[in-house]
This record gives structure tokens, C-alpha cells and sequence, in this order.
């Protein structure tokens, strides 16, 4: 029961950046109908600036928490920055152009793997716990840290549903998703919500970097593994779907989490993949989509 | 124009070939083989693109033929022909399956879950002591005969192989194919299984990319799992792009080309990743159609203006072969 509980908190914490990283993937698609391969390099920058700032900061005598949200304000800005010349210098010329965008996501990849292997080396980095000491979560240790980036990430993401689902903003993106010529029809403006889109998706893999780079070993190619799996979720979910990308994500997070304590890591990838096909054979759109 | 081509078509082979016999030393040897396994891999992504659909699960058949043929030389000591022949075998039962289940999506679904499997299957060598785990197998050495014609050897199979899939191309297959990519329920309506026509194209085009693995097992003696991850397909797909997908020329432009200019960018020390980066993203932008594409287009204009100097076009068509 123990080893259940903590489990499942595990889970739970990495499912919700999964959740983050993976509703960026499905807002772009849903909006623009392009898939961004480039979407784990904008959650590696941000990681990657904590990971480095962080020590940084702490070593000129800042307290370890002004410290963190020093550097989470900094990789915020650098992420949405980052965000912005991806979508106005390519992806804008490449809306609604599957494999063209596609390709250009990939060079972007590229691109973005070279430029921060020269600048921040090769080398992986790890932070000392920023908060110490452990709590009883009914009866099963776990560390104060960890419990409060879960509760966090869950916080983040329960503020973007209630954005997407109550907002003006939030319910133009959505319409603009299911059927983009009806919404500017409606008087949305298209291009302007392609923009706020691929922003909130960047801002979302940014948050998504901040709160992994605490409880992992952070390195230049850390998006690529979170990409596997955000891709994976939304498949599972169905693309451009956000209930679909929550429920792709918690299946991915906890096949994950309890095939890698029972079994092996690897074998819960293999196992992801398995319930991928099976998906794909019962439902080819996915769980929710309705491309 | 077809005159032309028919007399240029076995020349640039000859001189291709001519070439390959004779490398100047072992570094510009391995050259020569990259960039004819490149162009397999990449004119077999581009046979998928035939019928309509990007293959990001090239990456995991060339690697399951590089395992294929590693595991056949040094465990069995299979012969050297027969063990190619395994590799691309191997490649193209396991595309069967895949294909089987995945063909059925198509667009965003299909590339994704390539995507996924080229991930799993490198997942898959790195766990397995009997493949070698994450160092991989070393000692995949083509037979002590054939080893100085070995460029020779990887650089004719590849243009016969290559020669092959453009007559399936040109073949009322090869039709077929075109007729899926642009309406495949009209293709339907017709009475013909969409779903397994693309199969058999699917696992032809796996079986090249068997082949391609293989060749590259036995080029580079040595294979681990890091090679074969989904980046492979991202480099078989830059080849694809900057060459131009529109001409079955286009593949083989292409990583002649990038695997020349890689090569040199390494010794100036910049990062491969950004080079191949930045090739993809400006191709994309400003040469959507390749250098084929660019070639022609040029070519075309030429034309237009009414140019009747026919040696300066047999020039530029000369380069571009």
C-alpha cells in the first residue's frame, strides 16, 4: 500500500508535466495543424537556465528561493521569447502545411540541439534539493520537494483548463481548433490567436522545464525524451483534443511509473508503445480526437 | 530531351562508379559509402512519400538491418552476400507488421508513431546483452577479399538498387501509388485494397532501408544504438529535402551534398546538429522544391527566354547529375 501511495504521487508529479508539455503540443496542432518537434527544445532551454542559474545565483549568497523563482522568471521569458522568433521567423508561413512545418520543426531541433550543446556543454547537471526534509502522505514517505512541484504542476494545469474553458481568449483558441474558418467567421481573429497559442504553448513547456529541473539530471537533450512522450499522449489522446492530452498524459505517466517499479524502465517504454499500436488499431483517431 | 537523358543517365553512372574505384585514401573511402547508403535511406523514405506518407520509421529498419547483418557475421559467420540479403529480409517482416497496424492512420498519426517506434526499437538494442547493449557490436568486417573494392562494392549496389525502385516507380505500381496520394477513395472506388498496396510499398521500401543498414554495419565495422535513434531519420529526411523529393535524383543530390559539406563542417569544428539545422530550415524556406527543383526551375527559365544555347543546359544538367 506504501509503495502504491508513493507510486502514484510519482506518477502524479510527472504526469503533470507531461500534461503540461503535451497541452502545448495539442494547442499548436489544434490551432495551426502543424506538429512542432521544436516544442521539447523550448521546455530544454528553460530546464536548462534554472539548472544553470540557479547554482549560479546561490553561489553569489542568494537565498535558494529567490533564487529558484530569479531563475524561473528568467527561463519563462527566455522560453516565450524563444516561442515568438520559432513562430514569426517560420511556423507562420506554415500554417496548415503539415510536412513543410514538420520539416522546419526539425531543423529548428537541430539547430536548437548545436546552439545549446556549444553554449552550455555537454555535461549533466543536477540541483541540490532546494526544500529538504520529508512528509507522511497517507503513511507513505515522500520528500517536501517533490510533494510540492506535484501540487504545483497540478495547480498550473487545473488554471489552464479553466482558462481554455472560461475565457475569451481561452474559448477563441478552442474554436479556432475544432474549425478555424467558422471561428473567423465569428469575427476571431486567426492570426492573432495562432500567435497567443504558440506563446501559451511555449510559456507551458516553460513552466513544464521549470518544475522538472529540480528532480532531474538536466541536460541538452532532456526535451527529446519529454517529446517521445508528449507525442505519445496525444496520439493516445487524440491530436488538438486537451481532455485527450490530460488523459494520454496520466496513462503514459502511470504505465511509466508502475512498469518501471515492477518491471524496468525500458520495459514500461516498450509497454507505452504496446498500448500506442492497441490504441491505434481500436480507435485510429485516438481516445478524443476528432481530426 | 529524353534522347539526352537516356545517353547522360549512363554516363553520370559510369563516372559515379569510376570514381568509387578509386578513392584517395580510406577517410574519402568511408565518404563515398556514407553518401551512397544516404541516398538509400533517403530514396527509401521517399518511396513511402510516394503514396503520400512521411516514414520516421526508417531510422529503426536501416538499424534492425545493421543489426541483422552485424549479428550474422560475427554470431552465425554467415556468408557475406547471404547476410545482406537477411538484413534487408529482417527489415521488411518487421515493416509488415508495423505497417499492417499503422497504415491504417494516416498524416500526423503515422509520422508520430514512427517517430515512437524508431524510439523503441533503439530502446529495445540498448537493453539486450545478446545485441551487445549500449556499446553495440563491434568486428562486422566484410570478407578480407572484397575489402579494397568494398566503395566500389556499397556505391554499384546502391545504383542498381536505386535503379530498381525507379522502375518500380515508373511501373503501374508506381501509378498506383501517385493515384493514393492524391485520392485515395477514388483509388478505392476502383476496387483496389488501398491498405495493401500500401503494405507491399511500405515493406519495399523497408527492405531498401534493410539493405542500407547493412551496407553501413559492414562500412563502418562497428554499430551501437546511439546511431540508429530517430535522428537518423531526421538526417535521411534533410538529404530528402535539400536534394528535392519531386525527382528520385533528389535523395541522391542530397546526401551527396550534406554528407560532403558535413564532413567539412566537422573539421571546422562547428556542431554537425546546427549544420544539418540550418540546412533543413533554409532548404525549407527558400528552396521548397530541393535542388532538383531549383535546377530545373533554372533550367525552365533558360528555356523561356528562348536561349537556343543548348550546350550551356547540357552543362547545368550535367552538374545537377
Amino acid at each position: 500500500m506504501q509503495n502504491f501511495i508513493q507510486i502514484s504521487l510519482v506518477s502524479l508529479q510527472i504526469g503533470a508535466v507531461y500534461i503540461l508539455f503535451s497541452l502545448g503540443l495539442t494547442l499548436i496542432f489544434g490551432v495551426m495543424k502543424i506538429i512542432n518537434f521544436a516544442h521539447g527544445q523550448v521546455f530544454t532551454l528553460s530546464a536548462i537556465i534554472v539548472a544553470v542559474m540557479l547554482p549560479m545565483l546561490t553561489g553569489w549568497g542568494w537565498s535558494p528561493p529567490v533564487a529558484f523563482a530569479a531563475s524561473a522568471v528568467v527561463a519563462l521569458l527566455s522560453s516565450v521569447s524563444l516561442g515568438f522568433v520559432m513562430f514569426q521567423y517560420g511556423f507562420r508561413f506554415y500554417q496548415r502545411n503539415l510536412v513543410g512545418s514538420f520539416i522546419l520543426s526539425l531543423g529548428f531541433v537541430l539547430l536548437l540541439e548545436g546552439i545549446y550543446l556549444d553554449v552550455f556543454g555537454g555535461q549533466v547537471r543536477s540541483i541540490p534539493p532546494l526544500i529538504t526534509g520529508t512528509v507522511d502522505v497517507f503513511g507513505a514517505p515522500m520528500t517536501t520537494q517533490r510533494l510540492v512541484l506535484c501540487v504545483a504542476a497540478i495547480v498550473f494545469t487545473l488554471i489552464l483548463y479553466f482558462a481554455l474553458a472560461k475565457t475569451r481568449t481561452g474559448k477563441a483558441l478552442r474554436a479556432a481548433s475544432i474549425d478555424h474558418e467558422a471561428a473567423m467567421l465569428q469575427g476571431i481573429p486567426y492570426e492573432r490567436i495562432a500567435l497567443q497559442g504558440f506563446l501559451i504553448a511555449a510559456l507551458l513547456a516553460g513552466v513544464a522545464g521549470i518544475l522538472i529541473a529540480p528532480t532531474s539530471a538536466v541536460t541538452t537533450t532532456i526535451g527529446t525524451d519529454y517529446l517521445l512522450k508528449g507525442f505519445i499522449a496525444v496520439i493516445i489522446g487524440g491530436l488538438g483534443s486537451v481532455p485527450g492530452a490530460i488523459v494520454g498524459s496520466l496513462f503514459v505517466a502511470f504505465i511509466e511509473g508502475f512498469g518501471g517499479f515492477y518491471f524496468d524502465p525500458s520495459g514500461a517504454s516498450i509497454a507505452v508503445f504496446v498500448l500506442v499500436m492497441v490504441v491505434l488499431v481500436v480507435r485510429p483517431k485516438g481516445l478524443m480526437g476528432n481530426v | 530531351m529524353s534522347n539526352r537523358r537516356k545517353f547522360l543517365l549512363p554516363l553520370a553512372i559510369v563516372a559515379v562508379l569510376l570514381i568509387a574505384m578509386f578513392p584517395t585514401g580510406p577517410y574519402a573511402a568511408s565518404l563515398i559509402s556514407w553518401m551512397a547508403i544516404g541516398a538509400l535511406m533517403a530514396s527509401s523514405m521517399r518511396f513511402v512519400l510516394l503514396f503520400g506518407e512521411l516514414n520516421f520509421a526508417v531510422a529503426a529498419f536501416v538499424g534492425i538491418g545493421a543489426y541483422t547483418a552485424g549479428m550474422a557475421t560475427t554470431e552465425y559467420q554467415i556468408v557475406f552476400p547471404l547476410a545482406i540479403l537477411l538484413a534487408g529480409l529482417a527489415a521488411a517482416f518487421v515493416s509488415f507488421f508495423f505497417g499492417f497496424i499503422t497504415l491504417k492512420v494516416k498524416g500526423p498519426y503515422f509520422k508520430l508513431i514512427g517517430f515512437a517506434f524508431a524510439e523503441v526499437v533503439r530502446i529495445c538494442y540498448s537493453q539486450s546483452d545478446t545485441l551487445g547493449g549500449n556499446s553495440g557490436i563491434i568486428g562486422v568486417f566484410p570478407p578480407l577479399a572484397l575489402d579494397p573494392w568494398m566503395t566500389f562494392f556499397v556505391v554499384s549496389f546502391a545504383v542498381v538498387i536505386l535503379l530498381g525502385l525507379y522502375a518500380v516507380e515508373r511501373s503501374d505500381f508506381g501509378k498506383l501509388l501517385l493515384a493514393i496520394k492524391e485520392n485515395d477513395d477514388v483509388v478505392r472506388t476502383v476496387g483496389i485494397n488501398v491498405h495493401w498496396i500500401k503494405i507491399l510499398c511500405f515493406v519495399l521500401a523497408s527492405f531498401v532501408a534493410g539493405l542500407a543498414g547493412s551496407l553501413q554495419a559492414f562500412v563502418n565495422n562497428v554499430i551501437s544504438p546511439a546511431d540508429f535513434g530517430f535522428m537518423l531519420s531526421v538526417f535521411a529526411l534533410a538529404y530528402l529535402k535539400v536534394g528535392g523529393e519531386d525527382s528520385p535524383l533528389g535523395p541522391v543530390a542530397g546526401s551527396i551534398v550534406l554528407v560532403g559539406l558535413g564532413s567539412i563542417a566537422l573539421t571546422f569544428g562547428a556542431g554537425e546538429h546546427i549544420f544539418y539545422g540550418a540546412a533543413i530550415a533554409l532548404a525549407v524556406l527558400f528552396f521548397p522544391k530541393g535542388m532538383i527543383g531549383f535546377a530545373k526551375d533554372t533550367v525552365g527559365k533558360w528555356r523561356d527566354r528562348g536561349a537556343t544555347n543548348t550546350t550551356a543546359v547540357a552543362a547545368t544538367q550535367k552538374g545537377e547529375a
